[in-house]
């Protein structure tokens, strides 16, 4: 990774709460993450609209090359909903 | 930050580094100094170079300043009057293999967290530009692949006669063809499926909209599969026994293999997950995976769209599935020739009394939807009978190691694939396999203990832990969990509830690069990497990371040392996989015995994704 360093502090809101994954939306409208309960750290029980916040960085793109295997997984998801 | 005369005292042979601007004449005292667990960060991030003449924390304390200087500054011998002369201990005797540096790629990254805490006086035109790792709670993230020393048992033996305490036999059917059949049985090696069950199977639940079953032999492995949610062994218990004794009968060289995704196609598997072609996703021959050569009989289960995320949904596949091995289970039970019974396995549990007595602590998943466990059902790895530990609150359950080995969790394993563990690898856990037959010590029991979402509920689980090892009167003990996340939070507290009763505890988790750990605490000395994988990461390959034999014995050997009150040499900063076989070389040395190592990813034939990784 060429900037990997750059950590930025980041804040959002819980969208979501499944029993399975918790949906954050960041604040300034910069994106959404959904995540495994498990990666997510806190004292108090979940709900919808408390604010979150975590380091992050850029997102960058590794290789101009697609990976075939996720691809292909991704051709048949799509396929499956259209069906 | 300035350290305690207790922290001083403790790092007498770190460096000595102010905190901040001193002036000359003074007489340094612990509050001047600079942290020493935050040095190799400031090294690591160019603020700090120590030179070679720096003075060690031992030596300076009580001598006189005889320069001003700057804070960050290493004392060294020309600027302080008065310098103590302090002993260096003993270099270590025992023989002790040097630890090769494997050249680190650039794309690892591991994270070199801490806290950094400046504190100037006075200044202007000041910039700082310091990179912070990750990090929870200000804390370092740890390595954890410990060095430990093995001796060999010299202490008395004490003669006292091991009890048996209750057995459990498995009787094994080998099965050698999976047919489909207008009648489940099982006709010599040839297992038949009914031909219709999936119609009966669908209407177990509601929200199961369609299942199907692919029988997948060792020809087929690679074809494509929705990703693995589980790995079940098919057994049943004979007669009225009850899990954990009495007789098992299981049939050999097949599984079961539960998949599926919601209407959507979503998977199931919810994050991370396995899907596509079999034999690169599977590390074969694990105690969870299926062994090669074995016959899938493969679930693909379609659930009602949206609830791949809801506690009913994955718990629905897994009921589907159970009604289809209950079946076969029916068909194992009727069987009467004997002859079709290749081997005959007696599992036996003993009591030790005089020998050290220890207890396995098995941290599970208990966050809620796939984070489940059915604990205890009435038929091996089964569903009917079998209570959630979420439902329990995630309480402390206590299970004999051979309710364990005879399929007493019924996992409906979470998130990564690579360190999830499966319910066959419960029906083979290696740990409690090496405790139990191991005469040195006296395994009293397998405790099962669910990890909750909140950090309060973590807590009030891990207090009532302390309570139930306290009450035990164990001499020691192994904490494990599966994956990685916030139930390490729950994993360091159990060790610390156990550490802090004056019980020498060993933990084992993944950890490696991607799954460092976020809190420790000063009792998690004595840890087990579960890391198999190359890059040291969640690789998407089924059972790669998870306990294994190799492990159980190192685990082994490091209580034992631990409890005889041997040290462990620290962690190094970043994970380094070759501290694992030096212990792996000692233990072969010190015991005499070869330790099988098992193979990882890079034994698979290569995905795309993977080639492209290690090329």
């Amino acid at each position: 990774m060429k900037y990997g360093d750059k950590i930025i502090y980041m804040e959002g809101i819980i969208t979501e709460v499944e029993d399975g994954a918790v949906g954050v939306d960041f604040k300034g409208r910069l994106g959404h993450i959904k995540v495994p309960r498990r990666m997510l750290i806190t004292d108090y029980p979940l709900k919808v609209g408390q604010e979150v916040g975590l380091n992050m960085s850029f997102l960058e793109v590794l290789s101009p090359e697609v990976n075939e295997k996720y691809r292909s997984n991704l051709d048949r998801q799509r396929e499956n909903k259209e069906v | 930050m300035s350290i305690t005369p207790e922290t001083a005292e403790q790092h007498k042979m770190d460096y000595a580094v102010v905190c901040c601007r001193t002036e000359a004449g003074k007489i340094i005292t612990a509050g001047d100094l600079e942290d020493p667990a935050i040095l190799p960060d400031l090294e690591d991030s160019g603020l700090l170079t120590i030179p070679d003449n720096c003075l060690k924390i031992g030596e300076v304390l009580d001598a006189k300043l005889t320069a001003t200087i700057d804070s960050l500054t290493p004392i060294t011998p020309d600027i302080v009057e008065g310098a103590n002369a302090i002993e260096t201990p003993v270099e270590e005797i025992e023989e002790e293999e040097e630890v090769v540096k494997t050249p680190k790629k650039s794309a690892t990254t591991a994270g070199n967290a801490g806290i950094f805490k400046l504190h100037i006086g006075k200044g202007e035109d000041i910039d700082l530009e310091i990179p912070l790792g990750v990090g929870t709670n200000g804390v370092a993230s740890q390595t954890v692949t410990d060095t430990i020393e093995v001796k060999a048992d010299k202490t008395t033996e004490e003669k006292q006669e091991a009890k048996k305490v209750r057995e459990l036999i498995k009787k094994h059917y080998k099965i050698d063809k999976v047919e489909f059949g207008p009648e489940t049985k099982i006709d010599g090696t040839t297992l038949y499926i009914r031909e219709n069950v999936c119609d009966d199977a669908v209407e177990v639940n509601d929200l199961v909209k369609s299942i199907k079953i692919d029988i997948i032999t060792k020809d087929e492995y690679n074809k494509y599969s929705e990703t693995i949610m589980d790995v079940q062994p098919i057994a049943t218990k004979e007669g009225e026994d009850k899990l954990g004794t009495g007789v098992t009968r299981v049939l050999d060289g097949v599984v079961m293999m539960v998949t599926g995704t919601d209407e959507g196609g979503v998977q199931i598997g919810e994050f991370g997950s396995s899907e596509g072609i079999l034999e690169q996703n599977i590390m074969w021959n694990r105690p969870g995976s299926p062994d090669k050569g074995d016959i899938f009989i493969k679930t693909e289960v379609v659930i009602q769209e949206h609830t791949n995320m809801e506690r009913r949904g994955p718990l629905a596949a897994h009921t589907a599935t159970d009604f289809i091995t209950q079946e076969i289970r029916d068909a194992l039970k009727n069987v009467e020739d004997e002859s079709l019974v290749v081997d005959e396995e007696l599992i036996e549990q003993y009591k030790r009394p005089g020998k050290k007595k220890v207890v396995i602590v098995k941290e599970i998943m208990g966050q809620g939807a796939m984070h489940d466990n059915l604990i205890l059902p009435v038929e091996p790895v089964g569903v009917l009978g079998g209570k959630p530990n979420v439902d329990l609150g995630n309480v402390p359950i206590m299970l004999s190691p051979l309710e364990v080995l005879d399929g007493g969790i019924h996992a409906l394993t979470c998130i990564g694939p690579a360190s999830k563990e499966t319910s066959r690898h419960y029906w083979r856990e290696p740990l409690v396999l090496e405790a139990m037959n191991d005469p040195e010590v006296d395994l009293c029991g397998v405790l099962f203990v669910g990890s909750p979402q909140i950090n309060s509920e973590k807590f009030y689980v891990s207090e009532r832990l302390g309570m139930i090892v306290e009450a035990l009167g164990v001499d020691g003990a192994f904490v494990t969990t599966e994956g990685f996340g916030n139930n390490h939070i729950d994993f360091a507290s159990h060790i610390e509830q156990i550490g802090m009763r004056d019980i020498p505890v060993v933990g084992m988790s993944f950890c490696a690069v991607q799954g460092a750990l976020v809190v420790g605490n000063e009792h998690m000395k004595y840890m087990i990497d579960l890391n198999k994988s190359k890059d040291g990461i969640e690789n998407e390959v089924l059972s790669c990371n998870v306990l294994c034999p190799e492990d159980a014995i190192r685990a082994m050997a490091m209580l034992k040392a631990a409890m005889e009150g041997e040290e462990v040499k620290d962690a190094e900063r970043n994970w380094n996989p070759n501290v694992k076989e030096n212990n792996l070389d000692l233990i072969e040395k010190e015991y005499g015995v070869k330790v099988e190592r098992v193979q990882n990813e890079q034994s698979l034939p290569m995905s795309e994704k993977r080639k492209e990784k290690y090329s």
